[in-house]
């Protein structure tokens, strides 16, 4: 949701000479770029327990953050006020990292022309597969381009409403088995003014809505117990609270916990692996994507750090991250330094041709930033993140895709996973999927790992299938900060990994 | 940058402001909190970075209801109009009788300075920029020609949090402390290309008691050690669980104990309080309360008083963590909310005989002569209602009692019960800087699969 620019100042408090001045006071030590990046959050949680809505509330958080750019290195400071006085102290704090070249003299326009100066040695030439390299990202925010366009504000939204949706899904679910003993619903929303000013002058501002439903069950049959989690998120207002959604997410909540029951631990060891549609693209988000990151590549830790334009997995598999997907958890309508929001291939038809960029690793390769400079929030700098990670779809019929197994694994649900990014060493959890014998699904499984090389487990993709899938789940990286991403994934084949069993 | 005495006299207004908009009774947490950082990368300063946060948070009670707030914007007049409008947001949910505050006469009496513990090193505000930034070099290795090394990362921190917890019967408790950190990670690259990392950190109260130096050799050391590594077999071996990573295998077990997953039926532990489900050697104590001791604390997030308390003795279930809420919702006694700093006492199973002397991961292997030394875990995770596991590893065999080739793509799997009525030896080498208490272990007949 993008409103008016002056909705934002007043927001804020401030103006656009002022800005100009804090990021000129920011560069005083000699920093070649500086940038201002203002928060007002306020998030909301309501907690359906035991039956009832007795728990909830709101919270609050606002600040500045101001960030000071010398070659690649940063200083960051910032203010939970945005007065003067406190502001200027940040940007003075910020400005620490400096060698102190610029003159205490200087004047703010001198200040900020010499920046601008610097920054024409900040695009040294067309060397990201040919692309042009842009430099400066001009131009007021395109509400006709909103990606999160907002019918109705979740601060404006009413308690009892929201309490009554809540009951809605409980109602729903518990129609639908009778094995449930505890039902927890949550309900957790946030809306985010943002304003950004930075010192090549651009100002850009966003509202971002983000909103999730998350719904654990505990069933019981005999003696045994089992539980099972489901959750969506969307960039979306008030709308997002349909009819169909309590009765999407009800069924998702139920759906598998029979074979749940049934579910054993296999025998371990190295078999042929297939992934489900959707939420296994979270192996694809933390055993490549991590390693796709310019940050890792700049400092040599990333097992890709070599291997731009080199082909990395078979013809016919690409990458993407992606920030365009209308309402979706990893959209952004501008990353957190202001640079638009995209679509960005990392792997096209089998090679590497793009990392994930923020200003510092994109001055550092000579590219175009790609929009993925993303932070938690004011208190930290950005840093390459991924927004909504996915693979596009192949050729292959899924149902083929499971036949062509003589023995493997199945797995329908990831449950979390780790990667080392300099080994690209990977271990996912397991939360429910099969044998596959003799090309058919047969003995339900859960509880075990499935570990790997991620290099090598994307050269072993042997089949993809014709069913992409992005999962609308709360997935959350937490890569030093905690950002909000998707990631999906069609269904494919992976010849061989470790699973971990008896 | 403590807490000032204008910001106490506001955090007890926001109690008043509270019950003069209709609260029945409140509770008031100030958090504050200043750190700065100083990272390096390949042995220049990377990133310098302050930092100083301040937060309310607001458990109200209104008509029967309860609700949690919280804000950064702390002026009179912002607080006036978040508790105005707080208070009104609580009206809005459903109502529970069993929310109240604690009974007064568990809550801590003692925690008025909030240096009680002896956490906060008195010289902190004496720490400057450039005592920050040259700490962070010189603790740097990356000058010193090492082959093969292709980065480090390194970051030195300190900080001073302060915690001040009231409300309307009268609770005053504080808790303030320092920490001086400092963590590197190393990326080597071997002569078949493969690239390894590592990364090893400490921390103290104290900056006097921190070891940044001793860091990048241990960081380095331990991405040496992966060279080579390779898959061993599947079967079921002893293992020992170095003391850097054996927490791991603790905290399932201790957040089982938990009122929330109990009352919900989402812990493997249900119905356990008084009954012996681990083997007799695991004796678990929490030293919530010891003066001078990373972790240590008073009180909890409800003023609650600590206690220095057996949570599980010889294998029997000892302590649930019950809160004021889930007490009445469980019909139990309540207790500290959480375990405050739970520490794993020294045993040797008889059937090994006795040992001497310090008890760390080489004497446990001594003791059991071959096994897995497990040294890190990657991934993994646990199914909190039944308390079956599955864990990447990475360690080494070991043979005679001598550690033999590193092995990585390992995977084990278990059950938290299983796993616990196997220990064979609970070590004495705990890392005092790490709040869990957990040393080298030794346990028999666990899964690995490669």
């Amino acid at each position: 949701m993008i409103n008016s620019k002056q909705y934002y100042l007043d927001t804020f408090g401030v103006t656009e000479e002022q800005l100009r001045r804090l990021a000129a006071e920011g560069l005083r030590g000699g920093g070649d770029f500086s940038d201002l990046f203002f928060e007002n959050s306020s998030f909301t949680d309501l907690l359906l327990r035991d039956g009832e809505v007795t728990s909830g509330g709101f919270h609050e958080d606002y600040g500045v953050g101001i960030r000071v750019l010398k070659g690649e290195k940063t200083g960051y400071a910032y203010s939970e006020a945005t007065d003067e006085t406190s502001m200027m102290s940040a940007a003075r704090a910020a400005s620490a990292i400096a060698d102190g070249t610029a003159s205490c003299g200087d004047s703010v326009a001198k200040l900020i022309r010499d920046a601008k100066d610097r920054a024409a040695s900040y695009v040294p030439c067309e060397n990201n597969g040919g692309r042009p390299v842009r430099k400066f990202f001009l131009g007021a925010p395109n509400p006709a381009a909103d990606r999160y366009p907002v019918l109705q504000d979740w601060r404006t939204a009413k308690t009892a409403e929201l309490s009554a949706y809540l009951m809605k899904i409980q109602e729903a679910v518990s129609k639908r088995d009778s094995r449930i003993v505890k039902i927890i619903a949550v309900l957790s929303t946030q809306t985010t003014d943002c304003l950004m000013y930075n010192s090549f002058g651009e100002l850009k501002y966003d509202t971002r809505p983000l909103a999730s439903l998350a719904l654990s069950l505990i069933f019981k049959q005999g003696d045994k117990t089992e539980n099972k989690s489901v959750s969506r998120s969307y960039r979306m207002g008030v709308e997002m609270l349909t009819d169909e959604l309590v009765q999407q997410i009800a069924d998702l909540a139920v759906e598998g916990i029979d074979q749940r029951f049934e579910a054993k631990r296999p025998k371990g060891g190295q078999m042929p692996v297939v992934m489900a549609a959707g939420a296994s693209g979270i192996l694809l988000h933390e055993a490549m994507g991590h390693a796709f990151e310019a940050d890792f590549n700049r400092k040599g830790q990333s097992i890709f750090s070599e291997k731009m334009g080199s082909r990395i997995c078979a013809e016919g598999i690409s990458i993407v991250d992606d920030a365009t997907i209308p309402g979706g958890r990893g959209s952004l309508n501008f990353d957190d330094e202001g640079v638009p929001g995209q679509r960005t291939y990392m792997v096209e038809d089998g090679i590497l041709t793009s990392y994930l960029h923020d200003r510092i690793s994109a001055k550092f390769y000579g590219v175009t930033p790609t929009g993925n400079g993303r932070r938690e929030s004011f208190r930290y700098n950005p840093i390459p993140r991924m927004r909504s990670t996915y693979m596009e779809g192949g050729n292959a019929d899924p149902e083929g895709i499971i036949s062509s197994v003589k023995k493997g694994l199945y797995v329908d649900q990831f449950a979390n996973g780790q990667v080392k990014i300099g080994e690209g060493d990977f271990t996912f959890y397991v939360k429910s999927g099969y044998l596959i014998e003799n090309g058919r699904l047969t003995q339900p499984v859960k509880d075990v790992n499935v570990i790997g090389n991620g290099p090598e487990a994307l050269a072993g993709i042997v089949a993809v299938g014709n069913d992409p899938k992005v999962d609308e789940g709360s997935w959350t990286c937490g890569k030093e900060q905690s950002v909000p991403v998707s990631c999906g994934i069609p269904t494919v084949l992976v010849k061989n990994l470790t699973v971990g069993g008896e | 940058m403590k807490i000032t005495s204008e910001e106490i006299q506001l955090t007890k207004e926001c109690l008043a402001m509270a019950t003069e908009e209709g609260a029945e009774k409140a509770r008031v947490t100030l958090n504050k909190s200043v750190m700065d950082l100083f990272s390096t990368l390949n042995g220049e300063i990377d990133k310098v970075s302050h930092c100083l946060d301040r937060s309310l948070t607001l458990n109200l009670f209104v008509d029967g209801r309860y609700a949690t707030f919280s804000t950064n914007r702390l002026s009179r007049e912002s607080l006036r109009a978040f508790v105005a409008k707080a208070v009104d947001a609580s009206k809005m949910l459903a109502r529970d009788p069993l929310r109240k505050l604690p009974d007064p006469s568990r809550c801590e009496k003692n925690a008025v300075s909030g240096d009680e513990l002896g956490l906060l090193d008195p010289s902190y505000d004496e720490v400057t920029s450039e005592k920050r930034r040259s700490t962070a070099l010189e603790a740097s290795g990356f000058g010193r020609n090492v082959s093969g090394l292709i980065s480090e990362e390194g970051e030195y921190s300190d900080s001073l949090y302060d915690t001040l917890v009231v409300d309307t019967q009268g609770l005053y408790c504080r808790h303030t402390e320092t920490s001086f950190e400092y963590g590197v990670e190393v990326t080597i690259q071997d002569e078949e290309g493969n690239r390894h990392s590592g990364f090893w950190w400490d921390a103290s109260s104290r900056l006097s008691g921190l070891k940044a130096s001793e860091c990048f050799d241990k960081a380095l050391s331990r991405a040496r050690s992966q060279i080579g590594a390779k898959p061993f077999r599947n079967g079921k071996f002893k293992m020992v669980v170095d003391t850097e990573c054996a927490s791991r295998l603790l905290t399932p077990v201790l957040n089982a104990l938990g009122g929330g997953a109990l009352q919900q039926h989402n812990s493997f532990l249900v119905d356990s309080l008084g009954q012996k489900v681990f083997s007799d050697g695991m004796t678990v104590i929490d030293k919530a309360r010891s003066v001078g001791e990373t972790g240590s604390r008073l009180f909890d997030s409800e003023g609650v008083a600590t206690v220095e308390t057996p949570v599980i003795e010889n294998g029997v279930v000892k302590e649930y963590f019950i809160n004021t809420y889930m007490s009445g919702k469980m019909n139990l006694e309540p207790t500290v909310e959480d375990v405050t700093r739970p520490a794993v006492e020294r045993w040797i199973s008889p059937s090994l005989g006795g040992k001497e002397g310090r008890l760390d991961a080489s004497a446990l292997m001594e003791l059991l002569g071959e096994g897995i030394y497990v040294t890190g875990f990657n991934g993994g995770n646990s199914n909190s209602s039944t308390g079956d596991f599955s864990f990447g590893i990475e360690g080494y065999v070991f043979k005679d009692g001598k550690i033999g080739p590193a092995v990585h793509e390992m995977l084990m799997t278990g059950n938290f019960i299983t796993l616990w009525n196997n220990l064979l030896a609970a070590g004495d080498d705990c890392r005092l800087c790490l709040s869990k208490l957990t040393p080298s272990l030794a346990f028999k007949d666990v899964d690995f699969s490669a």
